[in-house]
């Protein structure tokens, strides 16, 4: 350590010592009071205690608002405010998921910032870099591009500050890429093709011939590789697998040898406006009326987006808003963000908004920001509440076990209102899904 | 140069770097962003070097900005290296030998097609490091969880980590960058790229191996991408891909021109003024996303107004603050008259240089350009030590003559022996160096240059060859260059204004300074091209003593229209006709010569 | 992938693509050939045209009024850009003209950003050209086929005003040699004027003719750009013709690599620009003489 390190850390064991007493401790004794709270005798780590000093704690906030994945940003952007504002004022919503919460987390109230990433990682290291060594973030958030998450799973390694990862569905965020500081709560390249697989086999049979369209990253690769894993059992193919560049502007030569592959399927990984796009240029060139498109890990707004393109279409999402009439939890978040945002939540939000929730759960858990003990409280991998009923934490990988929703896009004249656009064939229990917890070459770090 | 002023800018950057860390938090810069402008700065460098100093619009060095990060990212992660310093070196020298592939390929071409190339070259290299090699640059998740290094003393470790902990270590690269490109730039290299900015041919005519010191200009600006890129890893902790991209090449260049190109500190300035704008619009003001747009129109604003940046604007108005009391240096109208003709400059002792006898024979000499004969079938033959005058009326060839003979141009078709060599199809750069160079008919000089740094580019040819790589020696130290470089502004009568930009200049100065030119690199075989032009009659005359007087020990040929200086001048005439010798002779002789009255006259007389 | 099938769709595919490449780039060449000017800027002109066109749309409802608003709105904003900010630029080294449009560049691209923000803006083909022809061999999307259609007909236009007016002849002149063009009394700044105009009028209309087909975001003029380098390399700097065909062997570079592997599509046009360079340095169908 520098000589400032040092220095700083006798004045804080000054401060403790000659400081008001000690804090509250974990079970709540007077939440009440603005007290910092101390993990006794423990050595600055990160921004903590920096962080939580005070009355309020900063969280850093990274999402696309700008380039192809910007409209799923901005959902996911929305979801987080709205937990925010949730934990802030101590809603109802928010104390089903986190039963300790009163105000804000630990009495604090959450202040954020927010940064476009562009689902760039350079852009959004930079900007947490700045959240956390300035307003002493206590933990950033963000993704929507699985490049960004690992990126900023290292990150949060090295800075030691807690990383709530927001949409990331590539397999190595938990997987090889996998830190000590990172938790993912959405389903991902595994789990999507585990539970899509049998039901894509039970309607379209066996040996069927497969082209992929996979965009050319960590997302796209492991999600593409999960899909032949999950099918080659049954006898599918891969005829074709045109890789595309993040953000191509046209399709045309990929669905061209498409169209000419003798595919019976097209599985479509392709996310974001690349769905979009690709899918309307599908559509152009013929190609839907030669095969049937699969969409296993979904996009949100690609049903608005797509206008009707997604009809008859399968897909395995994270969350859809009607499977509130099973989950009470969702009901109440429905209604929320209805009323904040005038739109039914699409997983993004949901996404957001439910990692943001165990987080605060997790930490008034632990009756402390200090980061190693947050991290053992949720590696604890207690069943908690989340708006698809319960879940757990893997302690081996900090990825949240949790179902997968099988959706298919609806008919136009079976739409009973206008954002009605899926019907939910299968809700598929999340233990079963998972790969065995060293199966993606996960090696979490240090604590400290 | 006074020791205390040589090395004030070194100084100055020394007390600033360590200074800052005090300073700057009260703007509000966090250590980030500061460590952040070091790295940009430190790119900045290598790239002023190539723009700034050489002329050379790169919009590609993003290419080797990544390819230096990427390798010691790689080293560092994948590879398991243990010396961070190590792999920061490497990673330089791999940018600096993938530059030196790439500049094989892109100096071919200069301008804009130079400007195009490295686009794509850029793009060429970011794809190829985001598809093919992603086994080994992680494609687009970059290479994250590059280490920070550490400094054993003995007594104790540093450790520099991050904020204001890491910024030492970036500061002391920059430090050591700067002191290095100062070095360079202050070196006969550094000298000779200006020379290219200005004026490539002249350089390359005077005796330069342009395209060697271009591809060194080039070479540089590459290692320092590349330890710029290594430096960034470190920083972030994380190898971007986005170091390759085109905004990252273009945002450099925007950095440069903001700051000021050609001053080495620009990029540091221009990438401060970015970065904490950047903070400061979106924090601040809240602008989001268009930040970008207030930073453009900025950008373009600085473009039109202050041609050399932020830098060239602090320095316009220091002198104008300083020197307002002073008027106007203006080009004068009379050029200062030259003083008596000092002693004559030998020319330079070469091997196999010619005391007597033939100096130059060009035989069946022809041009064509497409189906118009310039020159047709030229005997020509000079002896050592001769005066020699071409005469002949407009269109009559004389200029693309002397092209063919300086080996400016390639002849269509026979040959050229210069001190018996078979220097046909040569080029302009060896032949100057073998002893046979030119002054120019239109000016070809360096004109933001002053008259001293342009008779020392042309010294500095004939002292040091064609190409030399002595980056780190003071151009002043050169022996012999010193003297040269007096001595000619003393026969070109220009010691008065050996400090005085070239385009301060008086017409009849610039005159003499371009004879100056090719006079310093000491030919044997001197060619000027209508030395005399478009000057007033005092002029010529003194024009024609100073000739004379450099005639000594020396062979010259002079074409020129003015018949008087030059029957003055010159022993034996040669008259060209429509591209062809019309005839040989005296200046009695073809003074009273008819045919050459007619070719001048159309033929008034019977 | 190959099946002749296949080849003869990506053959045709390069020709739509080619189609476009090729007039945006003529405009980029003709623009460089007589000012002399590489304009950076041409990428986010092919841009800007789009979003014209894009607003008429919304206002109107008809694509033909979209695309003549696009292509007017960029001959107008060229003629502005000339004479506020390039006529100054002519004396300038080149290095400052790079510059120059290259910020320009950027400020048009987060001007549109500002106004329309970072979602992608769809424009639909007209009704009469939507939907999916079959060319025997393959479907092809009917629109994509009216492209080619839609481009030939401009480049033909523009062909003949650069080859049967006066006007023309005077920039053809003043490529070859704009200084004799000025010293015949020709007064080549209204002429650079013009031609700015006409060249930035061919980019925009490009851009609106090719929303149907890609949608439109700020940030699509940036790709355009660099393979209209290319194309402009590959063809020969200043030559209309060498722009034309130029594009047309880019388009197919692109498609038929596609063929094969299409990650690889791009890096082709650039190797392909690299063998040009060192054998034919001036392109194909180019002249020595503009550096």
């Amino acid at each position: 350590m520098t000589a400032n390190r040092r220095s700083r850390r006798d004045f804080l064991r000054q401060a403790v010592a000659t400081g008001a007493g000690v804090g509250a401790l974990s079970t709540g004794l007077t939440p009440f009071m603005a007290m910092p709270v101390w993990a006794k005798d423990e050595p600055p780590i990160g921004t903590w205690p920096a962080g939580s000093q005070g009355s309020s704690v900063f969280i850093g906030i990274s999402v696309p608002r700008t380039g192809t994945y910007a409209v799923q940003g901005e959902d996911e952007l929305k979801g987080y405010q709205l937990a925010i504002e949730h934990i802030n004022s101590g809603h109802d919503l928010i104390k089903k998921i986190s039963p300790k919460t009163t105000k804000g987390v630990l009495g604090k109230e959450l202040k954020f910032g927010v940064a476009d990433s562009a689902a760039k990682p350079n852009d959004a290291v930079q900007a947490q870099q700045r959240f956390i060594t300035e307003n002493k973030a206590v933990m950033i958030t963000g993704g929507t591009s699985s490049a960004v998450a690992v990126a900023l799973n290292k990150l949060a390694q090295r800075e030691k500050v807690l990383f709530v990862c927001g949409i990331s569905g590539s397999n190595d965020t938990t997987g090889k890429d996998c830190v000590r500081y990172g938790f993912r709560q959405n389903f991902f390249g595994q789990t999507a093709a585990a539970a899509i697989a049998p039901v894509l086999v039970k309607q379209f049979g066996k040996n069927k011939k497969v082209a992929y369209m996979t965009p050319d990253y960590t997302y796209g690769h492991t999600v593409t590789k999960s899909m032949q894993d999950m099918t080659k059992g049954d006898g599918w193919t891969t005829v074709t697998n045109q890789v595309s560049p993040l953000g191509a502007p046209d399709f045309s030569s990929y669905l061209l040898n498409i169209a000419n592959s003798g595919a019976d399927l097209l599985i479509n990984v392709n996310w974001g406006h690349d769905a979009v796009l690709s899918i309307q240029q599908a559509k152009q060139f013929g190609v839907l009326d030669k095969m049937k498109l699969v969409v296993p890990y979904q996009v949100p707004f690609l049903a608005r987006e797509t206008g009707g393109l997604m009809q008859g279409v399968y897909a395995a999402t994270d969350y859809w808003w009607t499977i509130e009439d099973k989950y009470p939890l969702a009901k109440m978040f429905n209604a929320e963000f209805e009323k904040k945002y005038n739109y039914k939540p699409e997983w993004g939000a949901e996404n957001a908004y439910v990692s943001f929730a165990h987080w605060a759960r997790m930490v008034e858990e632990a009756g402390t920001f200090y980061p190693p003990t947050v991290i053992k409280t949720y590696e604890k991998g207690e069943t908690i509440p989340s708006l698809v009923g319960d879940v757990h934490y893997r302690p081996e990988d900090h990825q949240c076990v949790r179902p997968v929703i099988i959706v298919k896009g609806k008919m136009q004249k079976d739409m009973k209102g206008k954002e009605d656009y899926y019907d939910i064939v299968e809700i598929v229990p999340g233990e079963g899904l998972m790969q065995k917890p060293d199966a993606f070459g996960c090696k979490l770090g240090d604590y400290t | 140069m006074p020791s205390s002023r040589r090395y004030l800018a070194e100084l100055l950057t020394a007390l600033g770097l360590l200074i800052a860390p005090f300073v700057l938090p009260h703007l509000g810069l966090a250590p980030n962003t500061a460590n952040r402008i070091l790295v940009w700065g430190l790119f900045g460098i290598g790239f002023d070097i190539l723009f700034g100093y050489t002329g050379l619009l790169s919009f590609g060095q993003a290419a080797f900005y990544g390819t230096g990060g990427m390798v010691a990212a790689y080293l560092l992660t994948r590879a398991g290296f243990p010396s961070v310093w190590g792999a920061l070196a490497i990673g330089m020298v791999s940018a600096a030998v993938v530059g030196w592939l790439v500049g094989l390929i892109a100096l071919r071409r200069t301008g804009i097609y130079f400007a195009m190339i490295t686009v794509a070259i850029g793009e060429v290299f970011y794809f190829v490091e985001f598809n093919p090699l992603a086994d080994w640059t992680g494609g687009e998740n970059g290479l994250p969880g590059v280490p920070t290094p550490s400094l054993y003393l003995g007594f104790t470790t540093l450790h520099f980590t991050t904020g204001w902990a890491l910024y030492p270590f970036l500061a002391a690269c920059y430090f050591i960058g700067i002191v290095i490109a100062l070095r360079i730039v202050r070196s006969p290299v550094g000298a000779i790229l200006s020379a290219i900015r200005e004026n490539p041919l002249r350089a390359a005519a005077i005796g330069h191996n342009i395209h060697g010191y271009k591809l060194t200009a080039f070479v540089i600006a590459a290692a320092y991408a590349g330890l710029a890129g290594g430096l960034l890893g470190i920083l972030q902790a994380f190898m971007p891909p986005e170091a390759f991209i085109f905004d990252t090449s273009g945002q450099l260049v925007m950095q440069t021109a903001i700051g000021g190109p050609g001053t080495l500190f620009g990029p540091l300035l221009g990438a401060a003024v970015w970065l904490s704008l950047q903070d400061f619009l979106q924090a601040a003001l809240g602008l989001g996303s268009a930040w970008k747009l207030v930073l453009g129109v900025v950008f373009v604003l600085l473009v039109c107004f202050l041609r050399h940046g932020l830098v060239g604007g602090i320095k316009d108005l220091w002198r104008l603050a300083v020197h307002r009391r002073q008027a106007e240096v203006e080009a004068p109208e009379e050029a200062t008259p030259i003083e008596a003709a000092a002693a004559s400059m030998p020319a330079r002792e070469r091997e196999g240089d010619i005391k007597t006898g033939t100096i130059l024979e060009a035989k069946g000499l022809t041009k064509r350009y497409g189906g118009l004969v310039a020159n047709s079938d030229i005997d020509f033959t000079v002896r050592a030590g001769e005066l020699r005058g071409i005469i002949g009326p407009n269109g009559a060839g004389k200029s693309t003559f002397f092209k063919m003979l300086t080996c400016e141009v390639p002849p269509s078709g026979g040959t050229i022996m210069f001190e018996g060599q078979d220097i046909t199809g040569k080029g302009v750069t060896e032949v100057c160096q073998l002893g046979l160079t030119k002054s120019y008919q239109v000016n070809q000089l360096f004109t933001r240059l002053t008259v001293r740094q342009n008779l020392t580019i042309a010294a500095l040819a004939d002292l040091r060859g064609r190409f030399r790589l002595d980056l780190f020696r003071s151009v002043e130290k050169i022996p012999g260059l010193h003297d040269r470089v007096q001595h000619t502004l003393g026969l070109i009568g220009l010691t008065a204004r050996a400090d005085t930009p070239v385009s301060a200049l008086a017409y009849g100065e610039k005159r003499r300074l371009e004879i100056g030119l090719a006079l310093a690199t000491s030919p044997s075989l001197l060619l000027l091209d209508e030395p005399l032009a478009g000057m007033s009659p005092r002029e010529r005359v003194e024009t024609v003593q100073l000739l004379k007087s450099i005639a000594r020990g020396r062979t010259m040929i002079v074409i020129d229209h003015d018949m008087d200086s030059l029957f003055e001048l010159v022993e034996w005439i040669t008259v060209l006709q429509e591209g062809r010798v019309l005839t040989e002779g005296t200046p009695d002789q073809i003074k009273s010569d008819p045919a050459v009255r007619e070719a001048y006259l159309g033929g008034v007389h019977a | 992938m190959f099946t002749w099938a296949n080849f003869f769709s990506q053959v045709f595919n390069g020709l739509a693509l080619g189609a476009l490449l090729a007039l945006i780039s003529s405009g980029l060449t003709i623009i460089y050939g007589t000012l002399g000017v590489l304009n950076l800027a041409h990428g986010a002109m092919f841009m800007m045209g789009g979003y014209a066109g894009y607003v008429v749309y919304d206002a109107t409802g008809s694509f033909t009024l979209a695309v003549a608003g696009g292509a007017l709105f960029m001959l107008v904003v060229g003629v502005v850009m000339e004479r506020l900010v390039i006529r100054y630029f002519y004396q300038r080294p080149h290095e400052d003209q790079l510059l120059v449009t290259f910020g320009i560049s950027i400020v048009m691209v987060e001007v549109v950003r500002l106004i329309f923000t970072s979602l992608s803006k769809t424009v639909p083909p007209p009704a009469l050209l939507s939907g999916i022809t079959s060319l025997g061999i393959t479907f092809y999307p009917t629109y994509r086929i009216a492209v080619v259609a839609i481009v030939a007909v401009a480049l033909l236009a523009l062909y003949f005003l650069l080859y049967r007016t006066k006007l023309g002849m005077i920039v053809r002149a003043g490529i070859e040699d704009s200084e004799m063009v000025d010293s015949l009394g020709i007064d080549v700044y209204r002429v650079f004027m013009i031609v700015f105009g006409i060249g930035s009028m061919a980019a925009g209309f490009a851009g609106i003719v090719n929303a149907p087909v890609v949608s439109l975001t700020p940030d699509v003029g940036e790709a355009i750009l660099v393979q209209t380098f290319v194309v402009v390399v590959i063809g020969g700097v200043g030559s209309f013709p060498g722009a034309v065909l130029g594009g047309l062997i880019a388009g197919e570079i692109v498609s038929i690599t596609s063929m094969i592997n299409p990650a690889y599509a791009y890096v082709m046009l650039f190797a392909a620009m690299t063998l040009v360079l060192v054998l034919r340095p001036y392109g194909l169908l180019g002249a020595r003489g503009r550096e």
